[in-house]
């Protein structure tokens, strides 16, 4: 059984036609096509803060409707392509998360963990506000990487990130979900970076405009 | 209240400072004379118009006539709270509609029925009393309303962040209800700190003109802030809270200034 499967008369806004798509358990899926064919939507239909106006998808075989809605957007967690950060520290921007969410926080050495992993050389007292458009864009991703759970959809994950450390970025990302048996599905322009790290790649076409 | 009569001659004498603010603006080429106009004659009609209708009612003394007036005035604040919010969805702006009246009644019944000790329906006491309780209430719910909307639509990314993450829509949006909260009553509780050192609030002012001894008058100055204080807050409180639980929908969870059908 496909971990999420998604009918072909899935549709969004009565604009964007997707495929049938089949995502694998476990797997590291890249997800290309051009600007505006719907990746990101796709994305968001998946975690589910963007809602089909048609068709269906399947996580585990069932359609994502039967779910309790919070649980699943943990479990099946979206990296937003905008990056958020308070002008605070990278502490306080990831007790945000936490508490809102009503977890614990996670102790810095946890928190450095996690920056490691998303190349990001910086102690979880540093502030984020004079940070550059890459470094925010690390420390974010570093914080849903924390508290991903079993699927992470990444969105342009490397879009303010150079060539060097884009690759090590996404390498590390797989190295890491592997171990913890994490799917990735990753929209990304790259086709670089698609081809060197991705199981499968998903292309979808130009929108179908109706 | 004789002392305190003044000739319509020596009355129209004050637009002469008028003049002199226009005259200036004139000179200067500051471009609010047709406005200084509009607003100074705007103000006197209509004072002049609820001066008449005020008397008129004081002279019948028929409680009905109190109560419609009254109905008038709450109406009328809802309305100018609605129209600045036109975008919100209509179970929002019904529970701004009942926060309003239910806040306003309320205080309005309390002060004078309770504290006071009147007849509720004397129009002595609730026209003036309604008319600064609902006046403030109008600025709070407005400014309140506004900071609100101004976090919802500025903080996109923010909501948009969380929401992903799995939050609650409840926990993303109440600390922006408090931030309203904290904007709508902060100039009242300001305007409580500096009351009596530099100025002396316009109730009191009309009171101690009129010939009441400044002992009453300042008991009546600080029982209607009280009661300016508790209507503009529970009547935020209740826009706010009831309010903001309109924008989602716990099943889905998705938050919307407007929700339209969805699925």
């Amino acid at each position: 059984m496909y971990l999420f499967a998604s009918s072909s008369d899935l549709q969004f806004k009565n604009c964007i036609k997707y495929p049938e798509i089949y995502i694998p358990e476990n797997s590291f899926t890249f997800l290309t096509g051009k600007s505006g064919c719907g990746k990101s939507t796709y994305l968001k239909m998946l975690n589910r803060t963007v809602l089909p106006q048609n068709g269906s998808i399947l996580y585990w075989g069932k359609d994502l409707k039967e779910y309790p809605i919070l649980p699943y957007r943990r479990e099946v967690l979206l990296v937003p392509q905008d990056v958020f950060l308070l002008d605070g520290t990278i502490r306080e921007n990831f007790d945000l998360y936490y508490s809102s969410r009503g977890d614990s926080v996670l102790s810095n050495k946890e928190i450095c963990h996690f920056l490691q992993i998303c190349c990001s050389e910086f102690s979880p007292e540093d502030t984020c506000m004079k940070m550059s458009g890459g470094e925010r864009q690390r420390v974010f991703q570093a914080i849903f990487l924390s508290l991903a759970d079993k699927v992470l959809l990444l969105d342009e994950p490397t879009a303010a990130l150079d060539e060097k450390t884009s690759d090590m970025f996404i390498q590390n990302i797989r190295q890491y979900c592997k171990q913890k048996k994490i799917t990735v599905l990753c929209v990304s322009h790259s086709t670089k970076l698609a081809e060197s790290y991705a199981d499968t790649v998903i292309r979808l076409e130009e929108p179908n405009h109706e | 209240m004789n002392n305190m009569e003044i000739s319509l001659t020596r009355f129209s004498l004050i637009y002469v400072l008028l003049l002199l603010v226009l005259f200036i603006m004139k000179k200067c080429r500051i471009d609010q004379t047709k406005l200084v106009f509009i607003a100074s004659m705007k103000m006197t009609l209509q004072l002049v118009i609820a001066g008449f209708l005020i008397q008129y009612i004081f002279k019948v003394d028929n409680p009905l006539f109190t109560i419609i007036y009254l109905g008038a005035m709450i109406t009328f604040t809802i309305h100018r709270i609605l129209s600045k919010n036109k975008e919100l969805n209509k179970k929002f702006k019904f529970m701004i509609a009942v926060s309003v009246s239910f806040s306003g009644f309320f205080v309005i019944g309390y002060f004078i029925g309770v504290v006071i000790g009147q007849n509720i329906f004397n129009p002595q006491f609730v026209i003036p009393i309604a008319g600064m309780l609902l006046g403030n209430t109008m600025t709070a719910v407005i400014l309140g309303l506004k900071s609100f909307k101004e976090s919802l639509i500025g903080q996109q990314n923010r909501i948009n962040a969380l929401l992903c993450a799995g939050v609650s829509a409840k926990n993303i949006l109440l600390p922006f209800v408090k931030q309203a909260l904290e904007t709508a009553t902060l100039p009242t509780l300001n305007s409580m700190l500096g009351m009596g050192i530099v100025f002396l609030p316009g109730m009191m002012t009309g009171q101690i003109l009129s010939g009441t001894i400044p002992i009453t008058a300042i008991l009546y100055q600080v029982a209607i802030m009280i009661g300016i204080c508790t209507a503009i807050f529970l009547s935020c409180f209740g826009a706010l809270y009831f309010g903001y639980q309109t924008l989602f929908d716990k099943q889905l969870q998705i938050i919307e200034l407007n929700q339209t059908k969805k699925e």
